[in-house]
């Protein structure tokens, strides 16, 4: 069977991988939109809406927008294009205990073959990291094999942690899961969330703002040895100052890693999380 | 009425029943697969009839009977909203056959609904929808030909709900989570809404007591003790993951094809219509093979995949109330009280320095809470003991967490976890508040020697861990020396408890003092400063 390369495959996301501007612009690259609703109008993540449009929007808006997924009709609609120009095609998805694309997508694959659908197990800017790191290999072109085991490696070792000012959105939205009893927003806690098993999960009550970028740090250093060369995404809603200094953090904690990319928090996971989120995720490869 | 008029009104009846108790009904959903949808299903397939008929102009009994029939097929939700269309199926051919709604018709429609039903399920199953269907249908069969249509009614109502009553004995799952089946109760609230509907299109009045659904019902009251009782391993997940169930569009539809396909691919297979549609439901790891099998042969449509799994676990966290845990705190001042209640604890209680709660008062909040275990936080060196005394008397697991002051018991408030138990919450709040080192500026209130120090009375004295740290008139001077200190001595974050009346000084004054008490010697120490309310102390600071 030949080597999968950036020519003969094409990858599928949705919209809640919150990938840099533009990236998935190029060719073999389609982005599925998820939809978000303010009241009656729909539009979708990063088609029609930009995210600093979206920010704008959720802030002025009288009630918060809902999200709802690709229908499988769209999904079937991307893969019966991708399957007639690509040997391979990859689609990565959300984690399917936080919503139904992944099995939106799973079944409008279905009729196609050649199309392999990945539950991610995680979200937002992870799933960007995942197609980025791939894409290198791609470039190198690599077999079939070395592909699923690379996506399972990624899928066990990644890890990713946000910060929101607030858990408002998140409440709101019904998307906190075993995050639920967690506090936020009060006496200076800022609620710091992972993925586990699929679903968000508190990973620490701290207060303070240094401590928090700490604990942050701490996920790293938990994970790494001084020595590994991590890979590193860094995302957060508004283009604002916290980047730069999580990222020093990071760098400080482990020299050796490398920032690859910088995500946009999209319109449907800024939904659920709310303005203000920042996060990173890291790989050891 | 006209026949539309009252198939209107059992509609109405029957919707209005399960939307009261819907929520409960999901609740006791352990069976086939405890992924608490049941009410839900029954409710939204109603639903789907209800809308049929209003789309439809039909008028004559036997049209709207046709009209019901597809709404209950083409609407049917879940495992037991497929069975209901088949019951709804059974009653509506006969009711159309015999044109009436007398108690033979009546009678023989809810034989007819039993009949589709068992055909329906490929194995049926004793302590289900199926056994109460039946013994309404007994009942309607055995009782005098010259009987009246509400008796009729109350017999077939009364024999429903002890057939409801036997399910709990009739299947190894129901007996062990101790509660009745979902899908026979949710047929009995249906039937008794329907029959309410029914009654109230006859004769324009408010139908007996005894054949309304109000949420009131013996049932209730005992399955209700049970369903909180569940013991989470008592309920088995299903073996498969998907809930999946869409309608197939075609001509000469193979249905005993279909069944035996989709049943090979998991568990509660149901393959029921005809005429060109059939509706199809199954439990499956394999939803996408299931649909392409079936979209072979004909057109899907309203597809829809629920994730029992996740259905499951959603059951299981809100059905989990009895075995959580909750917090009692003591504090004065209503700020601190706001505090204590936003981080999480559920009762707060007036207390602190000379003004201690009694054990009793402690009891009774502990007991007035809805939670199995219960953690303490006294607050106040004065109160532990009394916490303590309380904990031995309550009717619950009760932890205290021995906090001598209110900084101290909200750090230990912070690392509160309301999922882990009393016991692993004690220790996490324990090790929170050893973290934190507590300060509070007060006034002496006479003239006194304090750790080697004269200190007159009125004049402002900042303590640190019960030590005098620093002494003087100027509250904003005393304030800053004391924040100094406990930055120097490697405090992170400093959260400062206010109650500044009367003192002539501000939190904006507190603030410049703090920045430039710290800006050389500690400059990164964050503070937070929270109004706080206390009496006695215009400032209590916490150090972590």
């Amino acid at each position: 069977m030949s080597l999968l390369t950036l020519e003969n495959t094409a990858i599928v996301v949705d919209s809640t991988c919150d990938p840099p501007a533009g990236y998935f612009e190029g060719p073999g690259l389609v982005m599925v939109p998820l939809k978000v609703h303010f009241g009656d109008e729909t539009y979708r993540d990063g088609v029609d809406l930009s995210p600093d449009e979206f920010f704008a929007k959720l802030v002025a808006a009288p009630m918060l927008p809902t999200t709802s997924q690709p229908t499988v009709g769209e999904f079937a609609a991307v893969y019966s294009r991708l399957s007639q120009e690509y040997e391979h095609v990859l689609s990565f998805h959300l984690s399917s205990r936080m919503s139904g694309t992944y099995q939106a997508s799973l079944t409008a694959a279905q009729p196609y073959g050649g199309i392999e659908v990945y539950d991610t197990g995680t979200v937002s800017g992870t799933i960007s990291l995942l197609v980025e790191l791939l894409r290198r290999r791609l470039g190198e072109g690599i077999s079939h094999d070395e592909t699923h085991a690379y996506v399972e490696h990624f899928a066990r070792q990644n890890h990713m942690i946000f910060q929101v000012p607030t858990l408002e959105y998140l409440r709101r939205g019904g998307r906190i899961g075993r995050a639920q009893s967690m506090v936020g927003d009060v006496f200076g806690i800022r609620p710091l969330i992972t993925v586990q098993d699929g679903e968000l999960v508190a990973y620490a009550k701290v207060r303070g703002e240094r401590r928090a970028l700490e604990t942050m740090t701490a996920l790293l250093r938990e994970h790494t040895a001084p020595a590994d060369a991590v890979k590193l995404i860094t995302w957060s809603s508004v283009a604002d100052d916290k980047l730069p200094a999580l990222e020093a953090a990071l760098l400080e904690a482990r020299p050796q890693a490398s920032v690859v990319m910088h995500g946009r928090v999209g319109a449907v996971v800024g939904t659920h999380g709310g303005p203000g989120m920042f996060a990173f995720a890291m790989i050891v490869e | 009425m006209s026949a539309r008029g009252h198939v209107l009104e059992v509609l109405a009846g029957a919707s209005a029943a399960l939307g009261l108790e819907r929520d409960y009904i999901n609740d006791l959903n352990v069976y086939p697969v405890p992924d608490g949808d049941t009410g839900t299903n029954l409710f939204l397939t109603v639903q789907a009839i209800i809308d049929e008929v209003g789309a439809s102009p039909v008028g004559d009994l036997p049209g709207l009977m046709a009209v019901v029939t597809r709404g209950s097929l083409m609407g049917a939700r879940g495992n037991s909203g497929v069975i209901l269309s088949q019951i709804v199926r059974g009653a509506c051919d006969s009711i159309a056959a015999a044109q009436t709604f007398d108690a033979a018709a009546v009678s023989d429609a809810l034989r007819q609904a039993a009949e589709a039903a068992y055909r329906a399920v490929r194995q049926p199953v004793e302590g289900t929808m199926l056994s109460v269907i039946r013994a309404m249908a007994d009942a309607a069969t055995g009782s005098p030909q010259t009987i009246s249509l509400p008796v009729l009614l109350t017999t077939v109502s009364t024999a429903g709900a002890e057939a409801v009553d036997r399910t709990i004995d009739q299947l190894e799952a129901l007996r062990r989570a101790g509660v009745v089946d979902a899908g026979g109760y949710g047929l009995l609230v249906l039937l008794r809404g329907a029959v309410a509907g029914f009654l109230r299109a006859e004769t324009g009045s408010q139908p007996p007591a005894a054949v309304v659904a109000d949420g009131s019902d013996r049932r209730r009251g005992r399955a209700s003790r049970h369903i909180a009782g569940i013991p989470p391993d008592a309920i088995e997940d299903s073996r498969f993951r998907y809930c999946t169930s869409f309608l197939l569009l075609g001509e000469e539809l193979d249905a005993a094809d279909l069944e035996r396909f989709v049943g090979a691919q998991g568990d509660c297979a149901l393959v029921v219509g005809g005429e060109g549609m059939l509706k199809i439901h199954v439990h499956t790891d394999h939803p996408g093979a299931v649909l392409s099998y079936a979209s072979a042969h004909g057109t899907i449509d309203d597809i829809e995949v629920a994730d029992m799994r996740e259905q499951t676990r959603a059951r299981r966290a809100r059905l989990r109330l009895d075995q959580r845990v909750a917090c009692v705190a003591v504090a004065a001042g209503e700020g601190n009280k706001t505090l204590f209640r936003e981080l999480g604890c559920e009762a707060v209680i007036d207390g602190g320095q000379s003004m201690n709660p009694s054990a009793a008062e402690l009891v009774a909040a502990v007991e007035s809470l809805d939670a199995g275990e219960v953690v303490v936080l006294p607050n106040n060196g004065n109160v532990i003991l009394t916490a303590e005394q309380a904990a031995t008397m309550c009717d619950r697991q009760v932890a205290v967490v021995a906090s001598a002051s209110l900084p101290a018991g909200l750090a230990a408030m912070v690392a509160f976890d309301a999922g882990a138990t009393a016991t692993a919450n004690a220790v996490a709040m324990q090790e929170a508040m050893l973290r934190v080192r507590s300060a509070e500026i007060t006034h002496a209130v006479r003239d006194s020697e304090i750790d080697g120090v004269a200190v007159h009375e009125g004049e402002v004295i900042g303590l640190v861990e019960g030590r005098l740290a620093a002494s003087g008139d100027d509250l904003r001077l005393v304030f800053g020396d004391v924040v100094r200190t406990l930055g120097t001595q490697g405090a992170e974050l400093i959260t400062i408890l206010t109650a500044l009346n009367g003192c002539g000084v501000s939190v904006a004054d507190l603030q410049r003092t703090a920045a430039e008490a710290c800006a050389t010697a500690c400059p990164l120490v964050e503070f937070l400063f929270q109004e706080g309310g206390q009496p006695l102390y215009p400032i209590l600071m916490g150090a972590e």
